[in-house]
């Protein structure tokens, strides 16, 4: 589902955000990618979208290769992707239900679609009762699910999540990790970018860490550190 | 309505409403800046309208000598030159105008200035032969031909006379155009600011709609249409004033200066489509400018 192969990605000044990194991920796997500030993860997750291409190796997404996508054919690659924020990013003025049914408004999906999808998803991630509601008259935890239903509302193949628990409280982000899980065995790959160990130990899967813009470890069925 | 075209008005509506008085200064200055080429557009108009008058009317004037500043011309010398302009292949028509005619025609054109008439006698005006030609630019031949003839005083252009009218229209065209052209530099560059503001403001809800695959013409087309619309508007209101401003002014002018033709509604309503043409154009691809670098994928 996602394949990288020797990819590099240098900023301007030369500060080497990734360095000759090669990694498969299958289709329905659930992948942690771990690593201090600056390791890289945030990069690889851009490069996954294509928000920037690679210096150098080459990326499938999808069973897209980035390197030879055209640019109009981007948003089709991003519309196989599902993405969730640590900062949720919703939309202050819009309701919960018009916040989801907005990623497919946008991509251009008729009504009744619309209409049949958003409850379905709402009621996945629990928040059936709260169609109505503005983001700001939720808590933490809600904000981050419906962020997740607005990822997954259209049924993407890989979800991408980055630092999805930063925000949110030990408890709430358990009950996060639990939605994820219930995604993943939909058949939906999910890549999530962590720096939560607790999360990471207590899930026991496969677990990718960069350092310094390296993969150090793969490792299926980890935990955040060495000594798992 | 399909759920991608409301959302797309929708956009454009809110987005014009949030930013409302960018929207007035783009639209004033659309509107002023195509008043003003529509303007330079009709005073061409207006000097192709009195030109196909004159150059109609007015002709090549072949004065004869009565004896007071050259020899008289005799009956003979006035027959050949009738005879040789009437065979000349430059010349469509000739005529001849008596002295008495010439002083006819003299006390109608100044009718209202009886004093100026009394002091000239009916002897004052030379007898002539008007000659129209086929093309009045060939003056110089007929000029060459004729000029030194025994009996001829002076050879007229009488197009001649108007040049001066001609060319304060002229000026007064190009300062128009001038004007027009650097205002619409200055509306171009209004709008391109009105939407990077408004696709600033939009920075959030753009972003998720880039990050869940929303096409570019989606992303991009609220803000063309919100240009679009302002532009559309200005062109509107510059075409309603010069429909409103041309018979008034043209209608008075007429009234003092009545020997000339003047363009009237129907030259200004045939401006309309041109200037909401432009309009348009300008303001659609200021705002495609103005969203090529900040909506990059």
């Amino acid at each position: 589902m996602i394949t990288l192969q020797n990819v590099t990605k240098t900023y301007k000044g030369g500060i080497v955000a990734l360095k000759d990194v090669s990694v498969e991920i299958g289709k329905g796997e659930f992948v942690f990618v771990v690593g201090p500030s600056g390791s890289g993860k945030s990069t690889l997750m851009r490069l996954l979208t294509r928000e920037e291409p690679p210096d150098d190796g080459e990326i499938w997404v999808a069973g897209k290769n980035l390197k030879t996508l055209k640019r109009w054919k981007v948003p089709l690659l991003r519309r196989e992707i599902g993405y969730v924020f640590q900062d949720f990013k919703l939309l202050a003025s819009k309701t919960v239900g018009e916040n989801v049914a907005f990623a497919l408004e946008v991509i251009g999906k008729p009504r009744q679609i619309i209409n049949k999808r958003v409850p379905e998803v709402l009621d996945l991630v629990g928040l059936s009762d709260k169609h109505d509601a503005y983001p700001h008259e939720l808590s933490g935890g809600q904000q981050q699910r419906v962020s997740i239903a607005r990822a997954f509302v259209n049924a993407p193949r890989i979800m991408l999540c980055d630092e999805p628990t930063g925000n949110l409280d030990p408890q709430t982000s358990v009950g996060i990790m639990k939605l994820l899980d219930r995604i993943n065995r939909t058949g939906a790959t999910v890549v999530m970018a962590t720096h939560d160990q607790q999360i990471v130990d207590s899930m026991r899967r496969r677990v990718i860490e960069l350092e310094s813009g390296v993969v150090v470890r793969d490792q299926s069925r980890g935990v955040y550190g060495y000594g798992g | 309505m399909s759920a991608r075209w409301a959302y797309l008005l929708r956009e454009a509506v809110t987005g014009l409403g949030r930013n409302l008085l960018m929207t007035i200064a783009v639209i004033l200055s659309v509107f002023v800046s195509l008043t003003l080429l529509g303007s330079s557009i009709l005073f061409q108009d207006q000097v192709d309208v009195a030109t196909d008058e004159w150059y109609g009317k007015i002709e090549v004037s072949i004065f004869l000598c009565d004896g007071r500043n050259c020899d008289a011309i005799t009956p003979e010398q006035e027959e050949q030159l009738r005879e040789e302009l009437a065979n000349d292949p430059l010349v469509r028509e000739v005529f001849y105008e008596s002295k008495g005619e010439a002083y006819e025609s003299f006390k109608e054109m100044f009718k209202d200035q009886p004093d100026f008439v009394e002091s000239v006698g009916p002897e004052a005006l030379p007898a002539s032969f008007r000659v129209k030609m086929e093309d009045p630019r060939e003056f110089s031949a007929i000029y060459d031909k004729f000029k030194a003839r025994p009996g001829v005083e002076e050879v007229v252009d009488q197009r001649e006379t108007l040049r001066p009218i001609f060319a304060f229209i002229e000026k007064v065209r190009l300062g128009a155009l001038v004007v027009a052209v650097v205002q619409l530099g200055a509306a171009c560059v209004l709008i391109v600011n009105t939407i990077r503001v408004a696709a600033f403001a939009r920075r959030e809800q753009t972003a998720i709609m880039k990050l869940v695959g929303a096409s570019n013409w989606y992303i991009r087309l609220p803000f063309v249409l919100e240009g679009v619309f302002a532009g559309l508007v200005g062109a509107l209101l510059a075409w309603g004033v010069l429909l409103l401003a041309v018979p008034l002014i043209t209608d008075s002018l007429q009234q003092t200066i009545q020997f000339m033709p003047f363009i009237g509604i129907e030259e200004a309503a045939a401006v309309g489509p041109l200037l909401l043409l432009g309009g348009v154009i300008i303001a659609g691809l200021s705002s495609l400018i103005a969203l090529r670098r900040f909506l990059d994928v």
